[in-house]
């Protein structure tokens, strides 16, 4: 992914976007006493396109926007989102995304995964609750949700950044597509096929 | 190149991690308080407008998702509500004949508790947030320290209790609901008690307990439960007495348990709210933080 200031911007967007429709939305949606979260799912989305610096980048402030909305205590949600998004670009550094069923897995087992280390780290905070069916519950849940969302999210996600693509990137945009004419010429200057030849765009 | 671009890669991970580490310490160790608090709650204050405005909009689907709700939970409660009324019936012919007995024996008797909801000033509030996770049970609503609110007031609807006001931040304040963990409410059991202190069930905060109930006080299912609103003149209870919370659902004792397992169902619908009452000022409660 080729991240310019506009780009920045329609990230900055859809996180807050994604954090705001889970506290003002998804919260009360529960299904079996579990909600769904909006928020892992998007930054795994991010982490997907855009690499494992982004999807870290990303999951670190959608984090720090949630407990800071919410007034909780800051750097929980920042640690686990930012693990969960680089493990995601860690993913679509190291492999193709081949199939369109790979995303919303990835993101149901990246979920389910975060939704464990939130448990442990609230549980070492002293959060008073033994590690019961419900608790059990609540982090399989979460990954079905997780998993159930991603199908429609990661496509909104990914044509939301289309001007950013490349290919490669689980989507079927060429270079010639993802750049503008001038800054395809500057790209192809610079050794931009080399470079995205040996991965090294994101 | 390459390994430049794994090293940047790792610096920016380990940069992260330690960077939410840091803020986890210093909002734990201080309790929201100091300067990271203060920086968290002025953010929270800028950002509050944006959340009121996506709460307003998203009124509508969430109306929708609650009529769904409300709707499968209604035809299960049908023929509980039928059993419910001929109960009350019957509890009203009652009350009525007790109000006569209390109203020539309250003048007798000295009865020290924190004064009734009606010396508190309500504020009217409107839930914007609420957390999403099964670890914290609390809500965001849009009225803060500029309409009067401070930490520790009760927090009311309609039906009943719903929690107490544990942050605020100018335009907003964090209410932590009864089915939290951290929530626990000093309850008496009408008419005459036992009291006991109301908490959320570990492992399942959608039930509620009351706890300290010895095993000889007979308690009926149905009974209703309002605060106990203690006070001994150095530490007081967070609630004036009386607020309603809820409805004894089933009362079981077993051999060798010090205590009854009262488990309590909240008469205040606290997977839909949409607006509560913060109970403000009020007389001054000994021991109480404000």
């Amino acid at each position: 992914m080729i991240v310019t200031w506009r780009i920045s911007l329609r990230i900055a967007a859809l996180l807050l976007a994604a954090v705001l429709l889970e506290l003002t939305f998804f919260s009360y949606a529960s299904v079996f006493g579990v909600a769904p979260d909006v928020v892992p799912v998007v930054v795994v989305a991010l982490g997907l396109l855009g690499g494992a610096v982004l999807g870290a980048v990303c999951g670190f402030a959608a984090g720090l926007l949630l407990d800071t909305l919410l007034l909780q205590t800051l750097g929980v949600s920042s640690l686990v989102l930012l693990s969960i998004g680089y493990l995601a670009g860690r993913y679509r550094e190291g492999f193709e995304i081949s199939s369109s069923l790979t995303p919303p897995l990835l993101t149901g087992g990246l979920a389910l995964l975060g939704a464990a280390g939130l448990a442990a780290i609230e549980l070492m905070l002293g959060v008073d609750v033994p590690v019961s069916l419900l608790v059990l519950r609540e982090i399989l849940l979460k990954g079905v949700w997780a998993f159930l969302l991603a199908i429609p999210v990661y496509p909104l996600v990914r044509r939301a950044l289309r001007p950013a693509l490349v290919a490669g990137a689980g989507g079927r945009r060429t270079l010639a597509q993802a750049l503008t004419p001038g800054r395809a010429r500057r790209f192809r200057r610079a050794g931009g096929r080399r470079r995205l030849a040996r991965g090294l765009t994101g | 190149m390459y390994r430049k671009q794994v090293r940047r890669r790792r610096a920016v991970l380990v940069l992260l991690i330690v960077a939410s580490l840091v803020l986890l310490s210093a909002t734990f160790s201080q309790a929201g308080e100091g300067p990271v608090g203060s920086i968290q709650r002025g953010a929270a204050t800028v950002l509050s407008p944006v959340e009121d405005v996506a709460s307003r909009a998203l009124k509508p689907a969430r109306d929708l998702v609650n009529w769904f709700r409300e709707t499968f939970n209604a035809r299960g409660e049908n023929a509980e509500l039928k059993a419910q009324v001929q109960d009350l019936q019957r509890r009203l012919a009652q009350s009525q004949s007790a109000q006569g007995e209390l109203a020539q024996l309250r003048p007798l008797v000295r009865v020290d508790r924190i004064p009734p909801v009606s010396e508190y000033n309500p504020v009217t509030a409107r839930v914007i947030a609420r957390s999403p996770t099964v670890w914290y049970s609390t809500v965001t609503v849009d009225r803060g320290s500029s309409s009067g609110v401070e930490v520790n007031d009760p927090v009311i609807t309609g039906d009943g209790l719903v929690g107490r006001v544990s942050a605020t931040t100018r335009s907003t304040a964090q209410v932590t609901l009864i089915t939290d963990h951290r929530s626990a409410v000093s309850a008496r059991v009408l008419p005459d008690g036992p009291d006991g202190v109301l908490e959320p069930e570990a492992g399942d905060p959608s039930t509620l307990l009351l706890d300290f109930i010895s095993p000889d006080q007979k308690i009926e299912k149905g009974a209703i439960l309002v605060t106990a609103g203690w006070s001994n003149g150095q530490i007081s209870s967070k609630f004036p007495y009386g607020i309603r919370i809820g409805r004894v659902t089933s009362a079981t004792s077993s051999p060798g348990e010090a205590y009854q397992r009262v488990n309590v169902q909240a008469f205040a619908d606290l997977r839909g709210l949409d607006y509560v009452q913060i109970l403000t000022g009020g007389p001054p409660r000994p021991g109480l933080l404000k």
